[in-house]
């Protein structure tokens, strides 16, 4: 559990990183280091993309599952790890 | 009747063409329509008498009256054109008048009721065609008409010439004046219905039925019988004519309301893997009445319940029975779950953050993040194009150091990656690294101090090239750790010695601290630093001999011992580091007391396992072999300081390194005594030198201080690149990476930078040749030195 924590921390202090959520498998975020609009609308937004791409992915191929999710924008790049139970978001900034 | 009338008056109802046949059915069919329209009351319930009238009407139709045109519409109405010119008809109307009253009778008189009932200021102007017409008729047909019109019309009859004046009044407009009376109120009208060609009363269309089919025969049978049937119907009494009306009963209007339909919109999404999930989960299902606490099983029930609406395969019968647990379960685990769910908020979190899923991919996404940070450094470590990130501003600093740096583009130098650092090993110093042997991106490196001084707790972390900040695995060991070398056999398995003497091997695969083994209960343990450490495979095996690869340790007691994995750690000597003859006083002085001298490195030969090469404190290195451990094969002297490393060239095999802390490094030849070269650059200690893997030229060489790089095809007086490190830092480690142009420095502060080697001279080959040659030059030129020189 502490490991966990410390590698929350350690992802949260790398350079560029603006910030981590942690959300279940309802949407609902349970972790993070963001504010509370922010955090509820990334974990909104994301959920529904994410349902979406695994759909796309398991449509093709009921075997396969999706695993990781990244999209690049202007300003930032958002990644988003998944399971079926949870979803890791990660936001960078990676011009710093 | 309505039958024969048909017959005879079809032609008669063409639209204004025959003008007398038209008349007669037309003036007939207004008449009708007229009667039903005014008089109908007074009609109803009266039959129409049908004898006289129609054979009137069939001998009207042989005259023809002067050409009239009249037009009716569908419904007798008389819409013919008026004509413009009206002729004054004043001059007839006092005649008219006496025939009138008598036409009132006949059946113009009928033709006038409509003028009248509707009281139109202009006559109707049928009224003045028809009264024409059917004075015309009446007038031809005075003997026939006689016959049938009542004595009333007597006197129109016997007027004749009245009737001829009246046709030229055809053109002329006249007003009539109808009397009503009473008695024409009580005569019998006689109404014909008649179809006209495009009024029809019955439409039964006729059905035709093939000749070959099963039912023509019958059919037939009922044509013929019908044509009997309607032959024998004339004068047969079974036959009567009748006819009928009908009430129409007043319609009513009934309302109902009811309650709006309330609609509920139910939508399913079908998608392939819903099937999927759902048929894989159909075993588990059944058997899964009670939920468990986990909310997220509640839903397979849900999609099952699905499925059996969606599965398209299976059999009925499994899949009612299927059904029916189905829905039970889906809905008892619904409403558990609508209870279950508030009290499992908490448990959710924790669950979720304890699972090993999630530390696996907390450690994926500190990697994507990291590489998204150090991807051009790490593109460049593996000599791949470095593609700039198109978002990605550039700072002013970054393009300083570049255009640094591309000034000096032309001359070979070393490029800064990036340093493995982090708060564990801030202040610590590099003492050993080493790659593993499967993995290359793995690194271990070990932390402790080299001085008798400062010991503190060693520490050996396994990095990653992968995450820069922070190591994969850290073991904590007790005493500082002096070398590591990973197996090649079981490339999960690092040995590591330590400053107190201790072997141990750790598992990396796992993060436990403990290691496997530990050769602290082993007697035979070391009781100095183990200074080196390396598994060595031996190929060829002789009788009796262990094959298989076994870990070679020197220590600061003076023995080379070979360990073996057995129960615990076991070890065998190789040899001992005797101490060599010592002259004092110009005396071969033997001693009483064997004395070890202490090992600091050793190195097996690459394509011959069994010799290898010992450096001691003492400044020899020995050549000694494996299989025989009382003697040295050859001693080189040379080196007036401990001797740190040497290094056997991985291209020459009969070349090696030597360096030590009299700040000389000496290239050596196996077969001679004296070594072929020696580099000193500064009077700077040498703490480590390694071959470069890829070039038999390039050696690197590490110095208190600074980073050597020399390349022997440049110059062998001086090192082909030099790097300064920053004051009070020494770098104590260097490692050529195995797989690319790459250098790594360990220094006393903890870091481990990373150098890629810039602008050396490529060279196709590995240069072996050049080696060579430099090596035979320089023997050339030294024994010509030599010869003049005279033994010295």
């Amino acid at each position: 559990m502490a490991e966990v924590e410390d590698t929350l921390k350690r992802i949260q202090g790398i350079n560029g990183v603006i910030g981590t959520i942690v959300v279940n498998a309802e949407g609902i975020p349970i972790k993070t280091t963001l504010d509370n609009s922010t955090t509820v609308q990334y974990a909104g937004l994301l959920h529904q993309l994410t349902m979406k791409a695994r759909s796309t992915v398991r449509d093709i191929d009921p075997q396969n599952d999706l695993t990781f999710l990244r999209i690049r924008s202007k300003k930032h790049e958002i990644m988003v790890s998944t399971d079926k139970e949870y979803l890791l978001i990660v936001i960078q900034n990676p011009a710093e | 009747m309505s039958h024969t009338t048909v017959k005879q008056k079809r032609t008669a109802l063409k639209v204004a063409r025959s003008s007398k046949t038209l008349n007669v059915s037309s003036g007939v069919f207004r008449v009708n329509q007229s009667m039903t329209k005014t008089i109908n009351p007074s009609f109803s319930g009266k039959s129409f008498s049908s004898g006289s009238d129609s054979k009137v009407l069939d001998k009207s139709l042989a005259q023809t009256p002067k050409h009239t045109v009249q037009v009716f519409d569908e419904h007798g109405q008389d819409i013919t054109p008026h004509p413009l010119y009206n002729p004054d008809p004043g001059v007839l109307q006092p005649k008219q008048g006496k025939i009138f009253p008598a036409h009132e009778m006949s059946w113009t008189t009928m033709t006038d009721f409509p003028s009248v009932a509707f009281q139109t200021t202009n006559a109707s102007f049928t009224g003045p065609f028809t009264r024409s017409f059917f004075g015309s008729a009446s007038a031809s047909r005075t003997s026939q008409t006689a016959e049938s019109v009542t004595d009333e019309t007597k006197d129109f009859i016997a007027k004749p010439d009245l009737s001829s004046s009246l046709t030229d009044v055809q053109t002329r407009r006249e007003k009539v004046k109808e009397q009503v009376r009473e008695d024409i109120m009580d005569r019998v009208v006689d109404c014909y219905l008649t179809e006209t060609e495009t009024i029809w009363l019955l439409d039964i269309p006729a059905v035709s039925v093939s000749v070959d089919s099963e039912d023509a025969e019958a059919v037939k049978e009922r044509n013929n019988a019908y044509t009997e049937l309607c032959k024998n119907r004339q004068g047969n009494d079974k036959y009567v004519e009748r006819s009928m009306q009908t009430f129409n009963d007043a319609p009513k209007t009934k309302e109902v309301q009811s309650d709006s339909i309330t609609m509920v919109d139910k939508a399913v999404m079908s998608t392939t893997w819903d099937m999927y999930d759902s048929f894989c989960n159909k075993s588990d299902v059944s058997e899964n009445t009670v939920v468990s606490a986990e909310g997220n099983k509640a839903t397979v029930p849900d999609s099952s319940s699905m499925s059996h609406l969606l599965n398209p395969s299976g059999t009925d019968q499994s899949m009612s029975v299927f059904s029916t647990t189905s829905t039970v379960s889906g809905s008892s685990t619904h409403l558990e779950k609508m209870t279950v769910l508030p009290v499992e908020e908490e448990p959710d979190l924790e669950l979720i953050l304890q699972s090993d899923k999630f530390k696996q991919d907390l450690a994926m996404m500190e990697r994507v993040v990291l590489a998204n940070i150090f991807q051009p450094k790490l593109a460049a470590y593996r000599q791949l194009p470095v593609i700039e990130d198109p978002d990605c501003v550039q700072t002013q600093m970054e393009e300083e150091s570049w255009t640094e740096q591309t000034k000096n583009s032309l001359s070979p130098f070393l490029e800064h990656l990036w340093a493995f650092k982090c708060e564990l090993t801030m202040g610590r110093n590099v003492s050993s690294m080493t790659w593993n042997k499967k993995n290359p991106d793995l690194l271990a490196v070990g932390y402790g101090q080299h001085e008798f001084k400062d010991q503190k707790p060693g520490l050996v972390c396994c990095w990653s090239l992968k995450n820069p900040t922070w190591p994969d695995r850290i073991f904590h060991c007790e005493s500082g750790v002096t070398a590591l070398d990973f197996s090649s056999c079981n490339a999960n398995q690092l040995a590591v010695g330590m400053y107190d003497g201790t072997i141990a091997i750790y598992n990396v695969q796992t993060a436990e601290q403990t290691p496997i083994t530990d050769s602290s209960d082993c007697a035979n343990m070391h009781t100095c630093p183990v200074w080196q450490l390396r598994w060595v495979d031996h190929d060829t095996g002789l009788a009796g001999e262990e094959k298989g690869e076994m870990l070679i340790s020197v220590s600061g007691d003076g023995r080379i011992s070979k360990w073996i994995h057995y129960k615990g750690l076991e070890c065998v000597d190789l040899m001992k580091l005797k101490s060599p003859n010592v002259t004092i006083n110009r005396q071969q002085w033997n001693p009483k007391i064997l004395s070890l001298a202490p090992g600091l490195c050793f190195d097996f030969h690459p394509n011959d396992s069994k010799i290898y090469l010992a450096g001691t404190e003492e400044g020899q290195i020995h050549k000694c072999s494996y299989s025989y451990n009382e003697q040295f094969l050859e001693t080189y002297e040379a080196h007036t300081g401990p001797v740190y490393k040497v290094a056997w060239s991985p291209f020459c095999p009969d070349v090696f390194l030597s360096c030590s802390s009299d700040w000389t490094i000496y290239l050596w030849r196996q077969d001679l005594p004296k070594p072929v070269l020696g580099f000193s650059s500064g009077q700077k200690v040498v703490f480590d030198i390694m071959w470069s893997p890829h070039c038999a030229t390039i050696f690197g060489v590490v110095r208190e201080g600074n980073v050597e790089i020399w390349d022997l095809r440049v110059s062998s007086l001086d090192p082909t690149i030099v790097s300064l490190t920053s004051t009070g830092v020494n770098p104590t480690v260097l490692l050529f990476t195995p797989e690319t142009d790459c250098v790594l420095v360990g220094d006393s502060e903890g870091h481990v930078t990373v150098y890629k080697l810039k602008n050396l001279p490529a060279g196709g080959s590995t240069q072996v040749e050049t080696l060579e040659d430099v090596i035979w030059s320089t023997l050339s030129s030294q024994h010509t030195l030599g010869k003049t020189d005279g033994s010295a």
